[in-house]
């Protein structure tokens, strides 16, 4: 059984994208083994020159390291990821590199109408960035809109069309991952790459 | 221009700030600005407000009181950093500095790109809704290869990126310029200048009753004003408090200031109220326009505010009628303006012009004579108008029945009155009596300012 990580967006006390992952969690835990992390408490990334790393977050990188893959639910904050998520890739791409040719399957969710589909497109191109350098899953999106009213009492997703269609993309993910473990002829040379990608100040 | 520049790292070491620093160095000739430090500023997270802690308070106070920003953007992880975007979550969740604030992005880089994602996505993010921020469109300044960029003094080395950046700066002041023009509350009539002084300019001292008596007390303590024998800079001298006052009241002239958003918050106090030309009231110092103004006057100031604003008028004069042959009080309200033009008030003076006029016949021994042709009927019309007349806003009603512009004369007078229906700025005695004098009746002229 796969093991995935699935990481929470946010620091806030109260998120939908939580609620979702928690839904994932119980829904798929005959098919896979999900362990929902938070990133709240990092500090502000501020490139040491040290190198030095938290050790909160390498615990988060050590987690992915054994995962097979990592499930990433986003909020959108001012059209974009919120700070707290862009501050914990910071910190796991800062000369540790637990993302290279990992699979990750992106969602999110949105009080309003449009499920934070540009935040997805930000996190996507942050992802693709030399110094991550992850596997995302191409030609997928999950957005659940209206999400404060998409989930009953005991926190399942109430649209049917939404989780067949999460059902789809989770069994898709599954089959990625099994193809990405395949991909591997050029992973120790992308690792030596985004380890050579350089901080220098900027 | 006041500017202040936000570098987008925390690092101890950024080339976005010392290129923040070269800016300001380099052109402080064409912008002052001011570089904020964003380091103390928490993580955004939307369970724990902190918009009222000390670095985000510092923030929004220094963005709001700006004419502009300038971001200088690194790239991380083909973004901007997270400190950066923290701190724009912090500004566009309880407060919003950058609504409608004119925005500039720099970016340096250490590889070529010179953080071309990261600007493009800054600039997404700063347009989106709660931040509302307006970014200049075009003139990218990317600067790759910054290890090589700065010689040992911080200065860029190369003169074409200084002249580039400089042109970029240039555009920058006028797209500033062009933006706080369309913020500007701009009363679109005379009838929409608010009197009653709701609205707020940077320098309305909130919190205060603008009505109370005490006003001048109770706001000089909200703000720590200074007094005393404490230094004032000034353009250009350096006087002190004390010195400053003894100045202004020694003047031969009655000062009164009332700002832009119509509120009177000065007059150069020498005089009691009943031996002023145009009474006040220590109490009236900080009372909207409304409260020293009577209804029948409401018009006619409002008009004049309205032109002084606009700029259709630099001053408009208007003499108190009705005092006899050896007074001749003049009313003269002056628009003050910043160096970018911008409207800060009316400076209305008021003095009695016959001493200097018996002063100047004495020394040139001449005299005044009669000329029938060219009395205005600003003084006729005004015996009756006038009676009580000692205030500036009833001066605002009296000259109002003078539609003479000195260009005008009686024949085209009434087209002259239809096109310019706030004729109220338009009495001008001195040069009505000069340039006039031809043509003018008299009873034209009073007819007309009947019509009113």
């Amino acid at each position: 059984m796969n093991k995935y990580i699935a990481l929470v967006g946010t620091n806030s006390d109260k998120s939908t994208n939580r609620e979702l992952l928690q839904f994932m969690k119980r829904h798929y835990a005959d098919q896979a083994d999900i362990e929902v992390v938070e990133i709240k408490g990092l500090p502000v990334f501020n490139k040491p020159d040290n190198m030095k790393v938290p050790d909160a977050a390498l615990a988060i990188a050590d987690k992915i390291d054994q995962s097979d893959g990592v499930i990433i639910s986003t909020p959108e904050y001012d059209h974009s990821v919120p700070a707290a998520l862009m501050n914990a890739l910071e910190w796991l791409s800062y000369g540790i590199h637990p993302f290279v040719d990992k699979p990750v399957m992106i969602t999110g969710s949105s009080y309003g109408a449009l499920g934070s589909s540009r935040a997805q497109g930000h996190l996507r191109i942050i992802l693709d960035s030399p110094e991550l350098r992850a596997r995302i899953m191409p030609s997928s999106e999950f957005l659940l809109d209206h999400s404060l009213q998409a989930f009953d009492d005991d926190g399942n997703l109430l649209d049917q069309d939404k989780l067949s269609k999460l059902d789809g993309l989770f069994a898709d993910f599954q089959t990625f991952v099994g193809l990405a473990k395949q991909l591997n002829h050029a992973t120790s040379i992308n690792r030596q790459e985004a380890s050579d990608y350089s901080w220098d100040k900027q | 221009m006041k500017l202040v520049g936000i570098a987008g790292s925390v690092a101890d070491h950024s080339y976005n700030r010392m290129l923040l620093k070269f800016i300001a160095n380099h052109f402080s000739d064409t912008v002052d600005l001011e570089i904020l430090d964003i380091n103390d500023v928490p993580m955004f997270n939307q369970s724990d407000d902190q918009t009222d802690s000390e670095p985000i308070a510092y923030l929004t106070r220094k963005i709001s009181q700006a004419d502009g920003v300038i971001i200088a953007t690194p790239e991380h992880n083909h973004t901007l950093t997270a400190s950066l975007k923290s701190v724009i979550e912090w500004l566009s969740f309880n407060v919003h500095p950058f609504s409608d604030k004119p925005v500039m992005i720099v970016g340096a880089s250490y590889y070529d790109q010179g953080s071309s994602r990261a600007q493009l996505m800054l600039r997404q993010i700063l347009e989106s809704p709660g931040v509302n921020a307006i970014v200049m469109p075009g003139n990218e300044f990317l600067l790759a290869d910054v290890k090589q960029a700065f010689d040992e003094n911080d200065n860029l080395k190369d003169a074409n990126t200084v002249k580039f950046l400089g042109s970029t700066l240039d555009k920058f002041v006028k797209f500033v310029r062009v933006i706080n023009m369309l913020n500007e509350p701009q009363p679109t009539s005379a009838e929409d200048e608010d009197l009653t002084a709701s609205s707020k300019i940077d320098t309305t001292v909130e919190g205060v009753d603008m009505g109370a008596d005490d006003w001048v007390e109770q706001a000089a303590k909200k703000v720590n004003a200074v007094e005393g024998d404490t230094y004032v800079k000034l353009d250009r001298g350096l006087l002190t408090v004390d010195q400053l006052n003894a100045f202004l009241n020694s003047m031969p002239i009655e000062l009164t200031y009332a700002d832009s958003n119509n509120q009177f918050i000065y007059y150069n106090h020498m005089l009691p109220a009943d031996k002023m030309l145009a009474p006040r009231t220590p109490a009236q110092a900080g009372d909207p326009m409304s409260m020293v103004h009577p209804a029948r006057a409401v018009k006619h100031v409002k008009e004049v505010i309205h032109m002084l604003r606009t700029g259709q008028r630099d001053e408009i004069k208007m003499p108190v009628p009705g005092n006899g042959p050896d007074k001749y009080i003049l009313h003269a309200y002056r628009a003050m303006r910043d160096s970018e033009n911008k409207y800060l008030g009316i400076n209305e003076y008021v003095e009695d012009l016959m001493p200097m006029i018996k002063w100047y016949l004495a020394k040139t021994g001449q005299k005044l004579v009669d000329d029938p042709d060219a009395v205005t009927g600003a003084s006729a019309e005004a015996a009756d108008a006038s009676t009580g007349a000692s205030s500036a806003d009833e001066q605002a009603v009296a000259p109002a029945t003078t539609p003479t512009t000195p260009e005008t004369d009686a024949s085209t007078g009434a087209s002259e009155d239809e096109e310019e229906p706030t004729s109220v700025a338009s009495a001008e005695p001195t040069s009505a009596s000069t340039e006039t004098a031809a043509d003018s009746e008299p009873d034209d002229v009073t007819g007309a300012s009947e019509d009113e």
